[in-house]
């Protein structure tokens, strides 16, 4: 019996827990790439172009976890010329194992993000 | 014989469970991308505005674009995520002070997973707030 509920605290597992990360690695994937283009969008070379792309990706009200928790921790780097690409990276999603934490797992899996976008992106859609 | 009534109403509860949540995990995360191509599309294709007819065919492609993976489906395409429809997916477009698209915003107004033994219900999420960063063409028409 204890054999057979360990073994079903792992499917269990399986299915709860790793649905929820990979949940959460492409929320925070289609977020970062929401915010990098929000950032490149706002580049112009100039101090105040980055102050504004900050602003773009801090304005965003993606969230993760099914949707029910802002993102944290969030990084925005920029091209040295200030104008050519911004990189986003969300690197602090932490989701909180249920079941497979009971058989040995984890008690949390971070699931990072990273995107980068071109300030002049090649258009391929009309 | 106890033991096995006890033991396998437990067992097929949380069996249960795990399809339940496991598909319901599965629904969701087909709709997180559904949502993110179609807003990353919505975020580049050109934006016509000649007339509202014109403005509203470009949301009816973003639609399609989220349901079908295709701005223009064929006949009979099939959606990416079981039974969702383009009626499902609610496409706004946020306009800066001179009339130009700043940003576009798009989301699942609302879709019911029915997971076997008991239904899911996503109003407005997932969504996807993208800029825009396409073409304005105020006087052309969509074709």
């Amino acid at each position: 019996m204890s054999v057979a509920m360990v073994l079903m605290l792992a499917v269990m597992g399986l299915a709860f827990d790793f649905g929820r990360i990979y949940i959460a690695r492409n929320e925070a994937q289609v977020f970062t790439d929401a915010a990098a283009m929000a950032a490149a969008s706002k580049l112009d070379g100039t101090d105040a172009g980055l102050d504004r792309a900050r602003q773009a990706v801090s304005r965003l009200p993606m969230r993760w976890n099914l949707g029910t928790k802002a993102f944290t921790g969030v990084r925005v780097e920029f091209s040295p010329d200030k104008q050519s690409w911004a990189s986003v990276a969300a690197p602090d999603n932490q989701v909180e194992i249920t079941f497979l934490r009971a058989v040995g797992g984890p008690a949390v899996f971070t699931v990072p993000a990273h995107s980068v976008a071109a300030a002049k992106p090649v258009r391929l859609i009309e | 014989m106890i033991e096995l009534a006890v033991s396998a109403a437990v067992m097929v509860s949380c069996l249960a469970g795990t399809v339940q949540f496991g598909y319901t995990f599965y629904i969701y995360n087909e709709l997180v991308t559904a949502v993110g191509n179609g807003g990353r599309y919505a975020a580049m294709r050109t934006y016509r505005a000649a007339s509202p007819e014109d403005i509203e065919k470009g949301k009816a492609a973003i639609r399609n674009m989220v349901v079908y993976g295709d701005a223009r489906p064929a006949a009979g395409a099939v959606p990416q995520v079981v039974h969702l429809k383009p009626e499902q997916i609610q496409v706004e477009w946020v306009m800066d002070e001179s009339g130009k698209p700043a940003e576009v915003n798009v989301s699942v107004a609302d879709y019911t997973v029915d997971a076997a033994f008991g239904m899911f219900r996503f109003a407005g999420r997932p969504a996807v707030e993208y800029p825009f960063v396409g073409r304005f063409a105020p006087s052309e028409s969509e074709p």
